[in-house]
């Protein structure tokens, strides 16, 4: 008999959802609202994210070899570092000749520039090994052997000082933008739980005169409750569908401008990436906005 | 004959509200099964009180009020919905939910006590019948006149088949006509054994009723006869 009585307190959760219109509506919204403010952030934080890991993953650290050090030499330097796989994928060799005509072609193969070289007589460009580590945080630990290493005179210089400082500013940033992304998103769910719980309690309290006599005609608590309860996930459902689809529609035209930036392509492959995560997180937060806030609301109404 | 046991008993009930509001005061009433009794007296005599009291809306102050010789007082608020359901009440505004259907409407308190669908099926429609609205069972409250609402309400009332009726000034918004029609249908009720009290201010109605009259005037029994008349002290 339980599950008849759970069975009709749901039908009749679901026929107070639909006949209450406008009202049904307004609540929706608002828990739509403050759902799709916490996703956004919460995506936003996530781009961030990733748009750093991106950009660290293209560092590199470039050793420069001096003029008088040989080919075979730099070789064989490469082949040492190759053997410590645990910090190091892959080493690069470019000759002074690949240097040289790399410059050319960045430079958009300016004569004016040819020439200035022509005149010096000699390539200016040094041999270079191309280090990419296993992980960006490996660098400090690559850059610390390579100075103290056997080979450290032949060294003219170690390019990635320079980027070691860009590189903890912006790890500096992330950090920064995630708390601020954590302290307004909870922000947010407050004033969620807030707004949707006194925009329920008035659903509840235009309801008033019927809660009288449903204890009139020997409702129990359950009976009284559960109806609002069954409405509260029902709002917390369509709040929940209501943001994954407005999400879409943002991300479908953030994306061209995060084009590349990141390894899921763009904006809207993070969202889909994510997606169920999402989906779930955002349902689940729904329902359980609707179901507390409606449980509490119905209390005062509850005296037997 | 065997004695027969009061269904409703008040012995020495009083009720007070915070702000020294005294509504009743050290009443003492008996009443059998199957008696027909109006409850009369001016407003704020503590008619409404005393009927709340009986289905346990209220508690009393001081003394008690039993049912079948239980203390109402007694009774685990738990409890409570089942207890009134052996409790009909029907009001001056009708109290139906807005938004069901006649038939919704007495459905839905056989739903509460976990009566199965066929079982619903098989009475609503039955007890509309007896009240005289088997042709309108899916219409909305607002579209049946207030004497339709009101036999709505005894339906309603009438579903658990009861042994008491509490009626609170059930014809208060009613026309003549459709008032006669409610107080026939509580007499038709009454005939098949189920005690009815009645509490009005309609003197028509209970000089014509020629049955048991108690009257409450400032918060005592002012008198309780047999066969009485309303008589205003």
């Amino acid at each position: 008999m339980k599950t008849l009585k759970l069975w009709r307190t749901f039908k009749e959760g679901w026929l107070n959802f639909r006949r209450n219109g406008w009202l049904s509506f307004a609540t929706v919204s608002i828990i739509t609202l403050s759902l799709f403010i916490v996703s956004l952030s919460l995506l936003l934080g996530l781009t961030t994210h990733y748009v750093l890991k991106n950009m660290k993953d293209k560092v590199t650290v470039s050793v420069s070899f001096n003029p008088d050090i040989t080919e075979e030499r730099i070789l064989q330097i490469r082949d040492e570092l190759v053997k410590y796989k645990k910090e190091i994928a892959t080493v690069e060799y470019v000759s002074r000749e690949d240097a040289l005509s790399t410059f050319m072609a960045e430079s958009g193969n300016d004569p004016v520039i040819a020439q200035a070289i022509e005149e010096i007589g000699e390539n200016p460009l040094l041999a270079s090994l191309v280090i990419k580590a296993v992980s960006p945080e490996f660098y400090d630990v690559i850059v610390n052997q390579i100075e103290r290493s056997t080979f450290q005179s032949s060294i003219s210089r170690i390019n990635y000082a320079k980027n070691k400082k860009i590189f903890d500013r912006l790890d500096r940033i992330n950090a920064a933008t995630q708390k601020i992304g954590l302290i307004l998103g909870s922000a947010f769910i407050f004033i969620a739980i807030l707004i949707t719980f006194n925009t329920i309690r008035i659903t509840i309290y235009s309801h008033r005169q019927e809660f009288e006599i449903m204890r009139l005609v020997g409702a129990s608590n359950i009976y009284v409750r559960m109806p609002f309860v069954f409405e509260g996930v029902f709002y917390g459902i369509s709040a929940a569908i209501a943001t994954t689809l407005s999400l879409y529609v943002v991300a479908y035209f953030i994306s061209p401008l995060t084009e590349g930036a990141i390894p899921q392509g763009n904006f809207l492959g993070l969202y889909n990436d994510f997606f169920f995560l999402f989906f779930f997180g955002t349902t689940a937060l729904g329902v359980l906005l609707g179901v507390i806030s409606s449980s509490i609301a119905i209390r005062r109404y509850l005296k037997v | 004959m065997a004695e027969q046991k009061p269904i409703i008993r008040f012995e020495n009930v009083s009720k007070s509200y915070p702000g020294n509001v005294t509504v009743l005061k050290g009443v003492n009433l008996t009443i059998y099964p199957g008696e027909f009794l109006s409850l009369v007296g001016p407003s704020g005599a503590g008619k409404s009180t005393l009927l709340k009291l009986i289905y346990a809306e209220e508690i009393p102050t001081e003394g008690e009020v039993y049912f079948n010789e239980r203390p109402v007082t007694q009774i685990n608020r738990k409890h409570l919905p089942y207890f009134r359901r052996n409790i009909g009440t029907v009001f001056q505004d009708f109290k139906l939910l807005p938004q069901k259907t006649a038939f919704e409407n007495v459905a839905y308190a056989l739903e509460v006590d976990g009566r199965s669908e066929e079982e619903i099926n098989a009475e609503v429609p039955e007890i509309l019948d007896i009240v005289g609205l088997g042709g309108k069972m899916d219409k909305f409250p607002h579209q049946l006149s207030g004497g339709e609402q009101q036999r709505v309400s005894l339906a309603r009332a009438l579903i658990h088949r009861p042994k008491v009726i509490i009626a609170d000034e059930p014809t208060g918004n009613l026309d003549p006509v459709s008032s006669s029609e409610i107080i026939r249908l509580l007499l038709e009720i009454n005939s098949f054994g189920t005690t009815i009290i009645l509490a009005t201010h309609n003197k028509g109605i209970v000089d014509k009723l020629g049955k048991r009259v108690i009257s409450l005037s400032s918060e005592h029994i002012g008198s309780d006869q047999s066969k009485g008349k309303y008589m205003l002290q």
